[in-house]
């Protein structure tokens, strides 16, 4: 492997000719040549074996991992902090598998929590605050929070704790009471075996 | 659920579930809260139960919301849709502005911040601001709206729950005979006395505000010597 300070690459820089390789991650092409387009490493992908076209595609990689940030249509993981008659608030904790490194937050709006009858959603029957929801980012939202959407069926309530297990002020409550689902609008409490609605997400194992 | 109703603190361990037959639907009113398997009072005041339904009874200056109570409010705001509401309560309550006899999108009841509403709590919950109507579960007006004129106080929770409870409360009752006043009681701690003269109001005001700790016979004599004053 040649040593990377050789195959660090800045913006503008040539890489090779089209002719030779695809332009990928990184990099574009112009006048028939292949330029970088991000400062990072250069890395050589070899073309996939019986395609057509058998050039290497070039692609420029950062040095380091970049933190973890929504992006229009990924899926997120976000706790609810608070739920109000139009919209509920959560704090985003994951972009898909990776944890962000500060705190991004998340708006659900009453017409994006399903795709049925959505004029008739009531945000306290589909998420209360500490729920953990799996969502997905419409879009990047105003300065203060992207707007986040639990309108498919794998996206909605993951994990909530049911009455009788949050921690009240002088009552200490050892027993878990994370519920358990019991269909895609009711949860149930291990404890009580009362039945709590949320929008429930249909978690594919 | 053991025979007349007693005074519990908060703590107190009402009774445990898992003594009592299985198969009963019990519903738990304000004041309760179900821990596991046990049913525990979190307010202070009497136990109540009637049907099959638990409660709490306590005397507050503050207010803790609880659907269908009828509540006295005051206009704070207004926001697109509904309508900013002070119930002496932790939160500020949310009464939308469709909610009311006769009200259509063009015809938006008018009310400015300070105006008083007579109304019902519709949901409540720990954690969303309460939602009110002034329209009962039919959709009909029967008495809920703006209050206009007339003056307001305040009281404790308990007091209210008396003026609005069977049999009549004694002070009323006497007021009743020798007065003509409009009265509405929120049993969020707040009063509303409408009458044609001021000194009417008064004495009807102070009646009330003084009679919370009186019998019923004692209530008779302070009604008797404020009407005797006021000739």
């Amino acid at each position: 492997m040649a040593k990377r300070e050789d195959d660090l690459r800045t913006p503008g820089e040539l890489l090779g000719l089209a002719s030779e390789f695809n332009a990928g991650r990184g990099s574009y092409c112009h006048d028939g040549k292949i330029y970088a387009s991000l400062v990072g490493i250069r890395h050589l992908i070899e073309a996939k074996q019986g395609s057509d076209d058998l050039r290497p595609t070039i692609e420029i990689r950062r040095e380091k991992e970049r933190d973890a940030v929504p992006e229009a249509g990924s899926t997120v993981t976000a706790k609810i902090t608070k739920v109000q008659a139009r919209m509920a608030s959560a704090d985003i904790v994951c972009v898909g598998p990776r944890a962000v490194k500060e705190k991004f937050t998340g708006i659900v709006r009453q017409q994006d929590v399903r795709l049925t009858e959505i004029d008739k959603v009531d945000m306290h029957s589909s998420f209360r605050p500490g729920d953990i929801i799996r969502a997905e980012v419409i879009s990047l939202g105003d300065s203060r929070a992207y707007y986040l959407s639990t309108a498919k069926n794998e996206l909605g309530v993951v994990s909530a704790v049911s009455v009788a297990g949050m921690p009240k002020f002088f009552l200490v409550s050892t027993k878990s009471a994370t519920m358990v689902a019991v269909s895609w609008q009711e949860m149930q409490c291990p404890l009580t075996n009362q039945r709590e609605p949320r929008k429930v997400a249909k978690v594919v194992t | 659920e053991e025979g007349a109703s007693r005074i519990v603190l908060p703590g107190d361990v009402v009774f445990g579930l898992a003594a009592q037959a299985q198969n009963k639907v019990l519903r738990l009113g304000s004041g309760l809260s179900q821990d596991a398997d046990r049913v525990v009072a979190i307010k202070a005041g009497r136990l109540n139960h009637a049907k099959s339904k638990l409660w709490v009874e306590g005397s507050q200056k503050r207010y803790i919301p609880s659907a269908e109570d009828s509540v006295i409010g005051i206009v704070i705001d207004r926001r697109a849709e509904e309508f900013l509401v002070d119930l002496n309560a932790p939160v500020l309550g949310l009464l939308p502005i469709l909610s009311f006899e006769g009200a259509t999108r063009k015809n938006i009841p008018n009310l400015k911040e300070g105006a008083v509403v007579y109304g019902r709590v519709v949901k409540a919950h720990r954690d969303i601001s309460p939602a009110l109507s002034c329209l009962d579960a039919s959709g009909k007006g029967s008495g809920y709206g703006p209050l206009k004129e007339g003056y307001l106080f305040e009281c404790s929770t308990g007091l209210a729950r008396s003026l609005l409870g069977t049999p009549t409360y004694p002070v009323l009752e006497a007021l009743g005979k020798s007065l003509a006043f409009e009265i509405a009681v929120g049993v969020n701690g707040r009063v509303w006395v409408k009458s044609d003269a001021p000194a009417t109001t008064v004495l009807v005001s102070n009646a009330i505000i003084n009679s919370e700790c009186l019998s019923a016979a004692q209530q008779h004599i302070l009604v008797q010597k404020l009407l005797q004053a006021a000739k």
